[in-house]
């Protein structure tokens, strides 16, 4: 997803690789032909944002949302997913999913989101290698599958804090049982790159992602760790900058640059599903020593199942867990000329500090189940940023006030096929 | 004025009789067996491991071996009473959990057949397999590990 062109090329190659494999276990069997299936996946919809300061959106990797560009944005959960699955045997399988949604660069161009070989080893072992999504959070690898969920949208503040969703690299799942709980789970190994705004990516190295699910009858429990070594080239002229100014300057570098810095992720959610309802709840904690800062994030969703209707409550919220400012340079002492450069870089920190997503939103909502592929939405979010931050709006105007509730209204309909 | 009474009264007899082999037929409808092949050696099955089973959570039997899924076809009405009876689950839920389980790579629905003969065919040839059918369609090429109320 994070390259388009080196995605596609590792896609073609996978894939490639896929078909030989096929091939080759054709031959050798002569048993049931390969075969390749076509399916897919999509949302069209709309939000409007009562804030015209900011943009209201659903990831952190979009070029605009609703509100500030526009009051009515249908880039915000729009989407169409495309996925080849092929079955070479029992034993080897490939999948390439592509997404077309609005990327940072402000255009649909279908990015690789899924690439990978599958070796079934036993009917509980599987082993993959290629891009594959990140382990992270209940709803995280199927969160661009709006049909999946009742919501329009999983809550945006548990998903502001690490620019991957998915790596290349591999990974192992293991279904085990305890009793009768049934458990996977997940090991996951390589690296992620991702392109931001501007030309330029964010690097993860060393990205190691363990998860568990455990699922009881209707109870269904998912815990899972990401952590990388990331660096970007964000924000790299302010830290030059920095460094300029002797220790003091380059202690600040170290404090806050993305460069080879720890993050991780750590979450835990569960639901309970019996069909005529659902209650569904997460908890997450990011860290780092770094501007990403640390958050932790909770949401809690429940909804009931009447017929075709499921209307629904959401409430949602993200905090700094660390520091959001920073005195910065001390400025006693310094030339005027230099006192004002220093100020100016000390501001500059703290404006990028102030991105630390600090939200608290509420929504109701209403999913109608128009036929077994198909669903309507109507959604409210109430969404609050807080506490200075601009919480995980985007794209601000020097009119936003951080404490001031945006309303945002959305209609979708997703489907399968 | 007797006969009308006595025809009436015929009248509500042949109704209730009529409502009667109306819930039966239902009941027979709604009579649902899972099951294996004469030649395996399972015999009984739990609820919630046949649901793991047709949810794609569990590729074995208890016992080890392994077992493969067939489903009848897409808006057979026995298929729905099968999945909201086994794992709680209406039409829109199995296709979110499939659409889920498919878009994440986990795994793909299991294959589908035309009507209980057809699952009941397909079951007897081959120990791995594992169906449901109506009762009625019951014979010796298959056995009933389950009986689905």
């Amino acid at each position: 997803m994070q390259h388009p062109i080196r995605g596609h090329r590792l896609a073609v190659s996978l894939f490639a690789l896929g078909l030989t494999l096929a091939g080759a276990a054709h031959a050798q069997s002569q048993a049931t032909p390969p075969a390749l299936s076509v399916s897919g996946f999509g949302t069209v919809g709309v939000a409007h944002s009562s804030e015209t300061h900011a943009d209201f959106t659903s990831s952190v990797l979009k070029n605009s949302g609703a509100g500030g560009t526009r009051r009515w944005s249908a880039d915000v959960d729009s989407r169409l997913g495309l996925q080849l699955d092929l079955a070479v045997n029992k034993r080897w399988s490939a999948v390439l999913q592509l997404v077309s949604e609005q990327g940072l660069d402000n255009t649909y161009r279908p990015r690789v989101e899924w690439a990978n070989v599958k070796y079934q080893a036993t009917p509980e072992l599987a082993l993959r290698l290629g891009r594959i999504a990140l382990p992270m959070f209940l709803t995280a690898e199927y969160r661009k599958v709006g049909y999946v969920y009742p919501w329009v949208r999983p809550p945006v503040e548990g998903y502001g804090a690490l620019p991957f969703t998915s790596g290349d690299g591999i990974d192992a799942n293991l279904r085990w049982n305890l009793g009768r709980v049934r458990n996977g789970a997940q090991v996951f190994y390589g690296h992620a790159d991702e392109k931001l705004a501007y030309g330029m990516h964010a690097y993860g190295r060393k990205v190691l992602g363990l998860a568990n699910a455990s699922d009881l009858g209707a109870l269904s429990v998912r815990a899972s760790l990401i952590a990388t070594e990331a660096s970007t080239p964000l924000a790299g002229e302010l830290f030059e900058a920095f460094d300029a100014f002797g220790p003091a300057g380059a202690a600040l570098t170290r404090a806050y640059a993305i460069d080879h810095k720890r993050i991780s992720v750590a979450s835990i959610g569960a639901s309970y599903d019996p069909g005529d309802w659902f209650l569904m709840g997460e908890a997450s904690r990011t860290h780092s020593r770094s501007l990403l800062g640390a958050t932790r994030s909770f949401y809690a969703s429940a909804g009931w199942r009447h017929g075709v209707l499921t209307p629904y409550l959401t409430w949602s919220r993200v905090r700094a867990a660390g520091a959001t400012s920073d005195p910065g340079l001390p400025l006693a002492g310094l030339p005027p000329a230099l006192a004002g450069q220093a100020a100016a870089l000390n501001a500059g920190l703290n404006g990028l500090l102030a991105t630390i997503p600090q939200q608290t939103s509420a929504s109701a909502g209403l999913r109608w189940d128009l036929a077994t592929n198909t669903a309507l939405k109507l959604q409210y979010d109430r969404v609050s940023p807080e506490s200075g931050s601009r919480g995980t709006l985007i794209n601000l105007t020097p009119g936003f006030e951080s404490g001031r509730t945006a309303h945002v209204v959305s209609v979708a309909v997703d489907f399968v096929y | 004025m007797d006969r009308f009474k006595s025809m009436r009264r015929a009248g509500v007899r042949s109704l209730a009789a009529a409502c009667l082999l109306a819930l039966a037929a239902h009941a027979m409808a709604a009579d649902l067996v899972v099951i294996v092949s004469a030649k395996s050696p399972v015999t009984a099955l739990r609820p919630d491991q046949v649901a793991a089973i047709f949810l794609g959570q569990s590729a074995r039997f208890p016992d080890g071996s392994e077992a493969v899924p067939l489903d009848q076809r897409l808006g057979a009405p026995l298929r729905d009473v099968f999945y909201q009876r086994v794992a709680s689950k209406t039409p829109p839920l199995l296709k979110a959990w499939w659409s889920k389980m498919v878009f994440t790579g986990r795994g793909q629905p299991p294959a589908e057949v035309a009507d209980s003969a057809a699952v009941r065919r397909r079951v007897a040839e081959n120990p791995d397999l594992v169906g449901y059918i109506d009762r009625s369609a019951l014979d010796a090429s298959v056995r009933a590990v389950l009986t689905v109320q």
